[in-house]
């Protein structure tokens, strides 16, 4: 293993050039995804949040059958919790709020109207539940937040989608990176590849340092990426937290652990199947 | 491993007295090898055997197919019609990793030494140890020993480059037989070499010969075959013309 290990830095410092280019692709893939596993990471909490404080509500029309109508409500699957407040208690709600409501309903009568207050299983769902429960018959006006909820899991939605791909193309862009320099070490050790044939050397043994040198790359790489990523990620979140407080940001290890170590295991594993793939196939042209 | 020390300067015939022991080493039944690229018929039913512990001379021109006959026994190439046998084995059985097992059982010696630039001579014998897995305490005594059979002990730790062109070539031998393989295949391990550096390498060849290890040299160089004589096989354009088997060049 140590004849191995020591081929795998001769070639990676003989094409040093080609290990470089992987290394610094390998690392910038890694860091994107990172930044995009974490970010997914603080969306989810964010749209948790939205998810615990959005209310779909219904407005009845008066002499609506308000627990026939909760009924119905509470089949769709959407709907995680459904309960009919009564005017009266809209209206003690709204006089907690503002006491002077009080006062309006000596003039004119309590205009709060009975209303089915509904929680949906997904943030994302507000809008379907809304549409669906406005088209049934009694319900006079429905109202689910849209003027944020709308925007803001589109552009989550978004952001979160560009980032995958981004990572996706850094992905392939790493492993043709991979391929390339295996190939070119490969090229470089061919006389040595063509002794050890005729020797009776296995193909394993062949390959042994070329993988060594992808598992190191990946190795590298993932080290690089936690050592840039980490103190980034919590210097923004410190950031976060102190301008934008409404935001759940994540900060507990025992949450951000599994996902920076992930990266990292990823690097290593782009650089192990890569390499294993690539000397595999350039062995054989070389055959 | 290597048991015995040989004089390194033995008589011109001395391989004689030990040719052909009836085992067959070598086995050709109607072989044939086309290339299917250019369609070029590099041999043409041929059908011989060398015996264990020969000593056998393959002669012809270029393109006779001389070549063509080591890539078969080495498979690197496969025979487009026939059988090809090694020590007994089809080499139909050798697939895959396996083909990596029957080079253990060969040794090998080209025009083009291949040694390795940044080796030493003791580094490029010990390196068939190492592609191989044997133990590294046994590399010292199997180096030390197959560097003295080609009587370059001496110069163990000298580079490629600071080695003569036969010197390169009895280290390369020594490479090709410090497994202990039971056959040694050299194509044309003369080829760059002066008269006198050519005469050194053949008596190397006869000494490993008379360690038991069967050798098969395909050669150009007449000179060599007429003096050192043994077992000679004839190519011409891939048919074998001629198996005299006391020697002679007779093209």
């Amino acid at each position: 293993m140590t004849y191995h290990f020591r081929q795998a830095l001769v070639a990676m410092r003989g094409n040093f050039t080609a290990t470089l280019a992987t290394l610094m692709t390998m690392t910038l893939t890694l860091l994107m995804l990172g930044f995009v596993l974490l970010l997914t990471l603080n969306v989810n909490r964010t749209l948790e949040q939205l998810e615990s404080q959005v209310e779909v509500a219904a407005f009845l029309n008066v002499g609506t059958d308000g627990a026939a109508l909760l009924k119905q409500v509470q089949g769709f699957p959407q709907v995680r919790e459904a309960r009919l407040v009564s005017s009266e208690e809209v209206l003690e709600e709204m006089t907690r709020d503002s006491p002077y409501a009080r006062d309006a309903v000596t003039l004119v009568g309590n205009p709060f109207p009975t209303t089915v207050r509904m929680r949906v299983g997904r943030v994302e769902d507000s809008r379907v539940v809304a549409a669906a429960v406005a088209r049934l018959p009694g319900v006079g006006d429905v109202e689910y937040g849209a003027g944020y909820v709308d925007p803001t899991v589109r552009a989550l939605t978004a952001i979160r989608a560009a980032g995958y791909g981004l990572v996706g193309l850094l992905l392939m862009g790493t492993l043709f990176n991979i391929l390339n320099a295996v190939r070119v070490a490969m090229y470089a050790r061919r006389n040595e590849i063509s002794v050890m044939r005729l020797l009776g050397a296995t193909r394993g043994f062949i390959r042994m340092p070329h993988v060594i040198e992808g598992v190191l790359l990946g190795v590298l790489a993932g080290a690089v990426a936690l050592a840039v990523l980490t103190p980034a990620y919590f210097g923004l979140a410190r950031r976060v937290q102190l301008l934008a407080p409404v935001f759940p940001v994540v900060t507990d290890p025992a949450v951000l652990a599994p996902i920076l170590g992930g990266v990292a295991l990823l690097g290593i594993t782009i650089g192990l199947l890569g390499s294993l793939f690539a000397s595999r196939r350039y062995l054989q042209e070389l055959e | 491993m290597l048991h015995h020390e040989h004089d390194f300067i033995l008589p011109n015939n001395a391989a004689l007295s030990i040719r052909c022991r009836g085992k067959r080493m070598i086995d050709f039944k109607h072989v044939t090898l086309e290339y299917p690229v250019t369609r070029t018929l590099a041999l043409d039913d041929i059908s011989m055997h060398v015996g264990k512990g020969e000593f056998v001379y393959l002669v012809g021109h270029s393109g006779a197919g001389k070549s063509s006959f080591m890539n078969l026994v080495l498979k690197r190439a496969l025979p487009s019609k026939g059988e090809v046998r090694v020590a007994g084995e089809a080499l139909a059985h050798y697939r895959g990793g396996r083909t990596a097992l029957l080079r253990r059982r060969m040794g090998t010696v080209f025009q083009e030494n291949l040694l390795l630039p940044h080796l030493n001579a003791y580094d490029n014998v010990a390196f068939a140890l190492r592609v191989t897995g044997v133990a590294q305490r046994e590399w010292p005594a199997r180096v030390t020993t197959a560097l003295r059979t080609v009587g370059l002990e001496h110069k163990k730790y000298a580079l490629p480059l600071q080695l003569s062109q036969g010197e390169q070539q009895r280290v390369a031998i020594a490479r090709a037989i410090v497994s202990d393989p039971p056959l040694l295949l050299a194509d044309e391990p003369t080829g760059n070499l002066d008269p006198d550096n050519s005469r050194e390498v053949l008596k190397v060849l006869q000494n490993v010969n008379l360690r038991g290890t069967t050798v098969v040299v395909a050669t150009h160089a007449r000179d060599l075959v007429e003096t050192f004589r043994h077992r000679t096989l004839t190519l011409r354009k891939g048919k074998l013309v001629r198996d005299d088997p006391y020697g002679g060049y007779a093209l």
